[in-house]
């Protein structure tokens, strides 16, 4: 019972995380997001929790850590496919805007394809 | 034997011998009956000789004075000639009859008689002698028949007995007229009577006499040799013994007993009426004398039967000695036998009668007994040798089984068993042992029969449990080979049933699988008992493959897990009432302990007292499985079950903790939402509390106790680090962007939306947080 973390895409960067994401686990995935957000002109950090089955507020700050490092810059973190226990603990402690929540990749990439016409459109 | 034959006999002998006695007596009464009809038919012959012809010829003369009506003086010629023609007359007349009308007529009776040789006259017609008035002539007269006289002693005359015969005779003064004359006499002198009776034989009679009718001057000649017989025997009484003989012919009777008085010992009478003059014939004689004939014989017979009844009594005893003396020796051989000395000795006997059928058959039952006795010596060695077998394969069954303390036992465990076989061997059979991965693979099951066979397929399935248990496999999996490994060459078609379980010592996770066999009961900490429920697959030995459905549970610190065979819950009683599923939950909840040993013993010691008036039907098997984890302890309040976890401020110690509770919620069925609500709580409090107290690398113990009601789930949390009130807090402001927000504080927030109650106090030197939450929650809490 631990933290698989799958590096599903490089850039834009997608963690697919698996398992627990707790205080234990938390550095597993800090240390990854070292990885992931040394890079330069990440806009996006996509988070599939689709497999993930617990979460506490070490992983929430995770998540937070990661907004952080580049929600000034524009960039945004997606959260997808929460269950509902993971679910329950985001809700209570507001760590995602609502924008930021997707039920499945399709809807992420729905959103992203609207995004980018916006942006075309408002070029 | 010889008294109850001379009982047989003797009176059949002397009866035999009484009859012949009276068959001799009557033969000799009838014979003297016979000699006296001789006798009487002599005397009558000897007096008919004499009297018949006198008879006639007075009758003649008679006659021929009526034809002829001589004048009276040729009377006495006539008279003369009479005696002439009989000699045994003594003298005769013939007397007229004088009628009074008659005047002339004058009584005329010349008489002439024997005197000297010589013929002498006298008249009888005097007037002095009346001769028309004496009886001689009035007898005829009046009758006008012949008549004999009486007897008579003539005195003065002939001095001798007379008897006077007197024939009426007759004359004719017409032709047609005929009247009567007078009577023609003839007097007979009885002399000769007399010597004839005196020469007469008297044959078997001792006396005997002739007779006249009685009157007052009765002629009696004796007989024979009577008058000398009578001399000798002075208390005879003649006179007497006429007299009985009178009396007999009045009665009608012939033959006799004559009354004592009348003679001097007991005698026969015999008398006789002659046809001639009436007169009587008696005979006496001596029953002594009649009968000594028959006395003779009687004593002949009796020595004769004597001597017989001598050589009979001889035979018998010969003869039964014969038979008896074998027999002593059967009865004196056979009576010293007894079961460990069957060689007595038989006597030899080659005789074909009883005594050597029965020797015979006695020698062969002795043999055969010989050899039945030996035959039973040798099975009842063979039983005690089978007997011993049995022993040993009882301690080899037993040493199969695993010890209480057995080594290498995960210390979250303690584990007791019991198998107590309804024959020596049995073939139930319980394990449990270690698996690599330190959990505790434990198993229970009963094979079909009992007995050897069973033993010997317990042996196979422990031996295949053992083996392929310690390679770790999934239960499921485990029964499946076994099965396939028993199934073949399964000839004997045995089966077992088997309940076959992994416990998880770090989280208390069970995984069951039944092969046809009773759900194991889960004893809870609060006393409530309940199966664990599990799908169960065919019995073990039937059919391959078979494949096993494993279910899951957890059974929470403290809590026992029971198995059993259906040697427990079919336990009869004597009145046929089973032990049951139910007595048996009630027992484990009643229990006050929960040591499994103590659990175990008692089931044991239930089951025995329910069926101690039956015959043990079943192996009974009870194991226990009580799961209590060292750094977790379990306790019963009132109201509530009550844990309390030891945890180790690490993240690794989080985690346990985090999976006790997981562990103890499950097993008390909290919904899986509340379940991860704890979780969470949990790892909030004590990466805080870790936080807070390890920044100086060092490690804080921190107890979290779980107290479990039936609404309400509460964590305490404690720790010894330095006093601090993490609600105290403020919230974090949620609201604020997030690049501005501080990263910690979110924690504690999530606790607070969770808990129903949350309060911090220190007591003791120590921080207690106390949280308290819904078992179900109200509502979905936080969930917007």
């Amino acid at each position: 019972m631990s933290l698989k973390i799958v590096l599903e895409n490089e850039f834009p960067p997608s963690l697919s995380l698996e398992g627990r994401l707790d205080s234990g686990t938390a550095p597993d995935l800090d240390r990854m997001l070292d990885r992931v957000l040394a890079r330069k002109g990440i806009t996006r950090i996509v988070f599939e929790l689709g497999k993930l089955e617990y979460l506490s507020s070490a992983g929430i700050r995770c998540f937070i850590r990661a907004r952080k490092a580049i929600e000034p810059g524009g960039g945004k973190v997606a959260i997808v496919n929460p269950q509902p226990a993971v679910q329950k603990v985001l809700d209570i402690v507001k760590a995602i805007p609502p924008g930021g929540l997707f039920k499945s990749i399709a809807e992420l990439d729905a959103y992203l394809d609207d995004m980018q016409r916006k942006v075309r459109e408002g070029d | 034997m010889l008294f109850w034959i001379l009982a047989v006999t003797m009176p059949i002998y002397l009866a035999a011998l009484y009859m012949s006695y009276q068959a001799t007596a009557d033969r000799l009464e009838q014979g003297a009956a016979r000699d006296a009809d001789g006798l009487a038919a002599r005397l009558a012959a000897e007096l008919d000789i004499v009297i018949r012809p006198i008879e006639g010829g007075i009758r003649t003369v008679a006659g021929q004075l009526e034809e002829v009506n001589p004048p009276r003086e040729q009377y006495p010629l006539r008279i003369h000639g009479i005696l002439a023609a009989w000699p045994e007359v003594y003298g005769s007349t013939i007397a007229l009859e004088v009628r009074d009308g008659d005047a002339g007529a004058q009584p005329f009776a010349p008489y002439y008689f024997r005197r000297d040789g010589a013929i002498a006259y006298s008249d009888l017609a005097l007037a002095t002698y009346g001769y028309s008035r004496l009886e001689w002539y009035r007898n005829a007269a009046d009758s006008q028949q012949p008549v004999w006289s009486s007897p008579y002693f003539d005195a003065g005359g002939g001095e001798t007995w007379m008897v006077t015969y007197s024939v009426p005779f007759y004359r004719k003064p017409a032709a047609d007229r005929r009247e009567f004359a007078g009577v023609i006499t003839a007097d007979l002198d009885l002399k000769w009577v007399q010597a004839g009776a005196e020469k007469l034989d008297l044959g078997p009679f001792d006396l005997g006499w002739l007779a006249s009718p009685p009157s007052d001057q009765a002629f009696v000649a004796p007989i024979g040799a009577t008058q000398r017989h009578i001399a000798a025997r002075p208390t005879w009484l003649s006179d007497a013994i006429r007299g009985e003989a009178e009396k007999m012919l009045a009665n009608g009777l012939t033959f006799g007993l004559l009354p004592a008085r009348v003679g001097g010992e007991p005698a026969y009478l015999a008398v006789r009426r002659l046809s001639t003059l009436d007169w009587r014939l008696m005979l006496v004689i001596p029953r002594r004398q009649l009968l000594a004939e028959a006395r003779a014989l009687l004593h002949r017979q009796l020595w004769l039967g004597g001597a017989g009844l001598l050589l009979l009594i001889a035979a018998i005893s010969f003869t039964a000695s014969g038979i008896s003396r074998p027999i002593h020796a059967l009865a004196e051989s056979v009576g010293n036998a007894e079961e460990g000395n069957l060689d007595f000795h038989l006597p030899e006997s080659t005789t074909r009668d009883e005594t050597g059928v029965l020797t015979q058959a006695l020698r062969r039952l002795r043999d055969s007994l010989k050899a039945h006795v030996q035959l039973r010596a040798e099975s009842l060695a063979a039983q005690s040798r089978l007997e011993h077998e049995l022993q040993i394969a009882a301690s080899i069954q037993q040493s199969m089984l695993p010890k209480s303390n057995a080594d290498g036992l995960p210390r979250s465990v303690k584990v007791a068993a019991a198998l107590v076989p309804a024959k020596q061997v049995g073939g139930d059979f319980y394990d449990y042992f270690a698996l690599r991965d330190g959990s505790l693979l434990f198993a229970v099951g009963d094979v079909s029969d009992k007995g050897i066979p069973a033993a010997l397929f317990m042996a196979r399935v422990t031996g295949l449990l053992r083996v392929l248990g310690n390679t770790g496999t999934a239960p499921e999996r485990l029964l499946a080979e076994i099965n396939s490994r028993l199934v073949e060459g399964n000839d004997a078609c045995m089966f077992v049933t088997v309940g076959c379980g992994v416990l998880d010592p770090t989280n208390g996770l069970v995984r069951y699988v039944s092969a046809g066999h009773d759900p194991p009961l889960v004893r809870r900490l609060d006393g409530s008992v309940a199966p664990l429920i599990a799908e169960s697959g065919a019995a073990i030995g039937i059919d391959a493959p078979v494949e096993y459905r494993q279910a899951q549970g957890f059974i929470a610190p403290g809590d026992t897990l029971v198995l059993y065979t259906d040697g427990v819950t079919e336990a009869e009683a004597g009145d046929h009432r089973l032990f049951g599923a139910e007595r048996l939950s009630k027992l484990l909840a009643a229990h006050a302990t929960q040591e499994p040993a103590g659990l175990v013993h008692d089931v044991l010691e239930k089951v025995g007292v329910h069926s101690a008036d039956f015959h043990a039907a079943d192996d009974v098997t009870v194991l226990a499985v009580r799961f209590c984890p060292p750094t977790v302890s379990a306790q019963r309040d009132d109201a509530c079950e009550r844990w309390r976890i030891e945890a180790v401020g690490t993240s690794g110690g989080i985690r346990q903790a985090q999976q006790w509770l997981r562990t103890i919620l499950t097993a008390r069925e909290v919904a899986s939402g509340r379940i991860a609500d704890v979780e969470l709580i949990c790892e909030e409090l004590l990466t805080n509390v870790v936080r807070e107290n390890t920044a100086d690398g060092g490690r804080i113990a921190i107890m979290v106790d779980c107290l479990l009601d039936r609404d309400d789930i509460r964590l305490v949390f404690r720790d010894a680090g330095a006093p601090f009130d993490p609600l105290a807090r403020a919230a974090p402001d949620l609201a604020q962007p997030v690049e501005e927000r501080a990263i910690g504080g979110l924690g504690i927030h999530i606790v607070r939306e969770l808990a129903d109650d949350a309060r911090y106090s220190h007591v003791d030197g120590q921080n207690v947080l106390e949280i308290r939450l819904r078992r179900t929650p109200a509502s979905q809490g936080a969930t917007p």
